[in-house]
């Protein structure tokens, strides 16, 4: 016990500072977004038909090929099987028990600007914490003196509320807006890429979201141009018995350089909520895309009533020699969670990576992970996954490395850890590796174990609560991918990790 | 003994030139010393005449006792009598040290038409090599290089040299990463093998190795070619004054 | 779920010349399979379980043909091992080629001889440990096997076998099929070595039912014959009771199709089961190793070690799995793949899981593939050692973490031996 006597060595896990130390113990409260917006709302009849599909189309002022292009989708879903191959367990979903479009009735009338908004929107979003005026963002993070810049789309259900800084980008030449407004001012460019990297038959959920998206954000990035700041999306869903089904399509040209960020929340409520999103990436030659998840949708109860249903497909399509992609994503929120996103490594010398941490407490059920399609020469993969379990919670690592036989001289290296805390949860994985030439190589690691007894133990000796420790111990197992994260998600990704894994101990 | 002449080599992969025009004699029984900033070529030389891939020869050529080095396989090279200590020796998991050293003797005295030593004579003379060079049973045991320090590696390159008894042994930055106690005990397994009919070509970048490996020429190397030679003062020269003055001094 | 009609076609022509005897106590073990296996029906290539091998070769009606392999004088494996020998001719037990079946500590008896008796040790085990393994993923060529199978060993170690018991398969006809079932019961305290080699069929179907009590310790060693054209299905399954010990492992040279199915229930708390395989393929050659380890008690220890190399268009599965159930605390569990792909033709594919619940566990795998490693294939050369020389040294030690499973120094070196030949016979 030598080491209790050294005071300084408060070092737990290489690289939790003080400053985690104090973000953990000043947190309080459980889930912080469960609270709900009291708004006028329109909606769309429940269930779902090809009229509906119609209605939605309308209402977006969309042309005719976005229509038939949305028909085509629904055809196809009819005749589709909810894929049952998860490691989740959830009653059957009925889909025509939920309303397919609902929006606040003061979006009625498009707002020309953001101070024409709803001053309860606006107030929704600013009791999330999400600026939607233009202002300098100062995170609060060491050594970002430098006041940065993010702009946003707020999505609120289904309609978009709002686009920050869209003058200043687009004098850089970014196109940033929501996803039905894209339609209607570029149609070109959403013909040419929408589809293109998640296709319309892609799979049950894609399919579905394909005939009733009703909104999201859209960027392009014209080539050679690095967007002047983080680009971020709100969701948000608030009424209640509704799906949300955005689309997200991203483009970044020719040596553009793009960072986004994504994150979500929704109000308490006993009744599940279902949410199939899709985001397509499209990154063309020496063009670069970091796109960052914090999923903090709500839970459900620790009895796991309510709580959202998360079935998405992100994919982003490495089209150009050297490109690249990095998705990073904090996943602590909803009931279920179906998420793989994916890199297709199409062209030589591009690559792609993944940081994943999922949390999962009380009853929660996550089966997430990535794909990495190498098809390109000398394409390089990571793969950096941390699952945590707690409560009564399933927790699965789900991933594919393919090197197809042209694929020659690529690398990838992925390592899955999985944490336990309790004797009631699970921890799973579930990778599958197929090398089909000999000049790349392939590395996997996995390893599962439950939290420290020591660690813990030396963290209550200062002085923390078990919970507090717990978290404490969970972030440095952490670290390594909060550490790929911009710091305006990396402080918020540490207190979530915190309040995510409340109750599991004790 | 060994005779580079306007040796030129750039890397297979980005074609970038790295040896421009190397010339440089050693003689049976000499130490030459290589010595010469980051990035000059010397590794490249010392991997271009052992014969490993990545690498392509565009121009000169090198022999050893007139035999053309550069068209053999490395196995031939090593049978024709050329060593080269890596700067970072390889890890061979799974393939024991002693079994490593017997095959490699092996291998080279079948090459050369000799017989292969029996167990109990090949075991006899690594114990005696490798106590001199302080390398332990348990050391033997273990699979090639895995898990040994930076000064056990060194000391098994040496240990190698000895066994292998090549009459050309080129140290590619021995030094690097040694203690003043690890390079002493490197060095005087190099000097015990110091002998007429046997060649030396130390490569390294700082003078400290030559404090205790005596050499007889020293050569600067820049920018892919020997820009100076000199004696052993020239190794002071750069040990006080640094590569900048004489790279000026002659470029 | 009925099962679709074509699927059923295909299992009812599958089984229409396969003869089930309905007398003896192995009648109801094989009816109650047969039963299972109907409501499974052949596997097919969209099942999840078959996504890397194309069970196809297995579901025909009639086995291919497969040419006999001329081994050229060459001593077959394990020839210097003082052992028990029971030969089996394309499946048919040869009395004449076999020593006495009597052996200090051992029982042994024949499925054929004993099959017409009301009752029989095995009796609550034929069939048994293979039901028990249908869950959670289904097997249904084991269940084929204990419904149809013609002959086997049943063997009882009651003490320390005085030496291993080697059965030896022969392949003698290119259109042989043949369908074996043995059930083995290592009692407490007991201690049994089995060797099997051979290719045994052009097509060969094989269950093993092995029991260890508590205390108990059962090794196992087979190489499965050489013979190009082969095609097998093996299944282990094993049920281990407290503080026993399991440790099989598998060499496979050559053969069109091999998988070998090994699934493995740890019951009694601080039980030890290895599962180990090399496995080195040139050309036509298909093999998939498909492990399921369930720690079913506390303290337990597994390890999976499965290394492939490939080369020619060689193809190499594994399928592994530990899965720890709800207060099976303090479990180690330890699982590797990796291959080594010679050349550009040959893949390896895998799926190595781990399913587990309860905290308190250490549980890893890694899996790897990747050429030869160049750095120290051109370390070794400079020392003198030729290429093919130094590519047998590296390949030799990238199988040796798997040989080093097998316990006894005289086996390992059998084996050794043997995959030195295959190596320097297929240096390209």
């Amino acid at each position: 016990m030598g080491a209790l006597d050294n005071d300084t060595a408060l070092e737990v896990r290489e690289g939790v500072d003080r400053e985690t130390i104090e973000t953990v113990q000043a947190m309080a409260g459980k889930y912080k977004y469960g609270w709900e917006t009291d708004i006028e709302m329109e909606f769309a009849p429940k269930g779902l038909n090809e009229d509906i599909v119609r209605l939605i189309s309308e209402k977006n002022g969309e042309p005719d090929w976005m229509l038939e292009w949305r028909l085509a989708a629904y055809r196809r879903w009819v005749k589709m099987e909810e894929p049952r191959w998860a490691m989740l367990n959830y009653p059957e979903i009925d889909y025509q028990d939920q309303y397919y479009y609902a929006k606040p009735k003061s979006m009625t009338k498009k707002p020309k600007s953001l101070d024409e908004v709803d001053p309860k929107l606006l107030a929704t979003y600013e009791k999330l914490g999400i600026p939607l005026k233009e202002q300098m963002l100062l995170a609060g993070v060491e050594g970002s003196d430098e006041p940065r810049k993010v702009a946003v789309d707020a999505v609120f259900d289904s309609v978009s509320v709002g686009t920050t800084f869209k003058e200043e980008l687009k004098k850089a030449g970014v196109i940033f807006c929501s996803i039905s407004e894209a339609v209607r001012d570029y149609p070109e460019l959403v013909k040419k890429y929408l589809g293109s990297v998640v296709p319309q038959s892609d799979n049950f959920f894609a399919t579905l979201n394909s005939a009733v998206f009703s909104d999201g954000s859209f960027v392009y990035v014209p080539e050679g141009v690095r967007c002047p700041m983080e680009l971020s999306t709100y969701f948000r869903i608030n009424a209640e018995n509704t799906g949300q089904f955005e689309r997200t399509l991203i483009i970044a040209d020719k040596g553009a350089y793009v960072s986004y960020l994504e994150g979500c929340t929704a109000p308490k409520r006993d009744t599940n909520q279902l949410h199939a999103a899709v985001v397509e990436i499209v990154i063309l030659d020496d063009a670069e895309v970091k796109y960052s998840t914090v999923q903090n949708w709500y839970p459900g109860d620790e009895e796991g009533r309510g709580g959202i249903y998360n079935f998405v497909t992100k994919r982003a399509d490495c089209r150009g020699p050297r490109s690249k992609v990095m998705w990073t994503q904090v996943e602590t929120g909803s009931a279920i969670t179906w998420k793989y996103p994916s890199c297709i490594l199409r062209g030589d010398d591009s690559q792609g990576e993944f940081y994943s941490i999922a949390i999962a407490n009380n009853a929660q059920q996550a089966d997430t992970g990535t794909k990495m399609v190498h098809l390109g020469k000398r394409t390089k993969s990571r793969i950096v996954s941390k699952g945590i379990s707690a409560g009564r919670a399933q927790n699965t690592y789900r991933g594919l490395v393919s090197m197809h036989p042209k694929a020659t001289d690529s690398r990838n290296y992925t390592q899955c850890d999985s944490l336990l805390i309790g004797d009631r949860c699970g921890a799973h994985t579930v990778p599958y590796i197929e090398v089909k030439n000999n000049s790349s190589r392939v590395e996997h690691e996995a390893t599962t174990s439950k939290v420290d007894d020591d660690q813990l133990f030396y963290c209550r000796s200062r002085g923390m609560d078990e919970e507090e420790a717990v978290a404490l111990v969970v972030n440095g197992f952490c670290k390594e991918v909060l550490q790929a994260l911009p710091m305006e998600f990396a402080m918020e990704a540490q207190s979530l990790v915190a309040i995510s894994l409340e109750g599991s101990v004790g | 003994m060994l005779e580079i002449n306007n040796l030129h080599v750039k890397l297979e992969e980005d074609d970038k030139v790295i040896l421009k025009g190397v010339n440089l004699t050693v003689e049976a029984g000499k130490v030459h010393a290589i010595m010469g900033p980051n990035g000059s070529g010397k590794s490249t030389l010392s991997y271009v005449l052992a014969g490993r891939d990545g690498y392509s020869v565009t121009d000169g050529s090198a022999t050893l006792d007139g035999a053309e080095l550069l068209e053999m396989e490395p196995e031939e090279r090593a049978a024709a009598g050329l060593f080269l200590a890596f700067q970072y020796p390889v890890e061979i998991p799974g393939v024991g040290n002693m079994t490593f050293l017997r095959t490699a003797v092996n291998a080279q005295r079948k090459a050369r038409g000799e017989d292969e030593l029996s167990a109990g004579e090949f075991l006899k003379i690594v114990r005696e090599k490798a106590k001199a060079l302080k390398i332990d049973a348990e050391m033997m045991k273990r699979p090639v290089n895995v898990g040994f320090s930076g000064g056990e590696k060194k000391r098994n390159e040496i240990l190698q040299m000895a066994m292998l008894e090549p009459k050309m042994c080129i140290l590619d930055e021995t030094d690097s990463g040694l203690d003043v106690d690890a390079m002493k005990l490197v060095a005087d397994g190099v000097n015990a093998l110091r002998d007429a009919g046997r060649a030396f070509l130390v490569i390294t970048h700082y003078q400290r190795l030559l404090d205790h490996i005596r050499p007889d020429v020293v050569h600067i190397m820049a920018d892919g070619r020997i820009v100076k030679t000199g004696g052993p003062e020239l190794a002071l020269e750069v040990e006080n004054n640094g590569y900048a003055d004489i790279l000026a001094e002659v470029m | 779920m009925a099962l679709a009609a074509q699927k059923s076609d295909a299992l009812e022509a599958r089984i229409a010349r396969l003869d089930r005897p309905t007398a003896g106590w192995t009648a109801k073990a094989r009816a109650d399979a047969l039963a299972r296996l109907s409501s499974m029906g052949l596997p097919g290539k969209r099942d999840e379980y078959w996504r890397y091998t194309d069970p196809a070769g297995l579901n025909l009606a009639e086995a291919a043909a497969a040419a006999l392999f001329d081994a050229q004088g060459e001593a077959p494996p394990f020839d210097g091992i003082d052992r028990l020998k029971l030969v089996f001719v394309d499946g048919v037990f040869d009395p004449a080629a076999s020593d006495d079946p009597a052996l200090a500590g051992v029982e042994i008896s024949l499925l054929s001889k004993t099959g017409g008796a009301d009752l029989h040790w095995a009796q609550g085990l034929y069939g048994t440990l293979e039901a028990a393994g249908q869950s959670p993923v289904a097997r249904p060529f084991a269940a084929m096997n204990t419904a149809f199978a013609t002959e086997g060993v049943m063997i009882r170690a009651t003490g320390r076998a005085a030496k291993p018991v080697s059965l030896i398969y022969l392949h003698k006809s290119e259109t042989s099929d043949a369908i074996l079932h043995h059930c083995i019961k290592v009692e407490s305290g007991a201690e049994l070595t089995l060797l099997e080699n051979g290719p045994a069929a052009a097509r060969f179907s094989k269950v093993m039912e092995v029991d260890v009590a508590d205390g108990g310790r059962f090794h196992h060693v087979r190489t499965q014959g050489r013979d190009h054209e082969r095609r097998a299905i093996t299944h282990i399954f094993a049920r281990l009771g407290r503080e026993s010990l399991f440790k099989s492992f598998t060499l496979t040279a050559n053969g069109r199709l091999t998988r070998n199915e090994c699934v493995i229930d740890l019951t009694g708390a601080d039980a030890v089961a290895h599962v180990a395989g090399a496995a080195v393929g040139d050309g036509d050659f298909h093999h998939d190793d498909t492990v399921f380890v369930t720690h079913g008690a506390e303290r337990c220890e597994s390890r999976q070690v499965f290394k492939k190399v490939l080369k020619n268009g060689a193809t190499g599965v594994f399928q592994g799995k530990i899965l720890v159930r709800p207060g099976a605390q303090k479990t180690d569990g330890y699982q590797i793949s990796q291959s080594l792909l010679l050349d550009e033709d040959s893949q390896f594919l895998a799926k190595p899981e781990l399913e587990i619940y309860a905290d308190d566990v250490k549980c890893s795998h890694g899996s790897t593939s990747g050429a030869i490693d160049e750095t120290a294939l051109f370390y070794l050369r400079s020392r003198g050692v030729p290429e093919s020389t130094a590519k047998s040294l590296l390949v030799l030690a990238f199988l040796a973490e798997a040989l080093a499973e097998i316990e006894d120094e005289a086996l390992a070196e059998d084996i050794r031996s043997r995959l030195e030949g295959w190596l320097s016979r297929h240096e390209r």
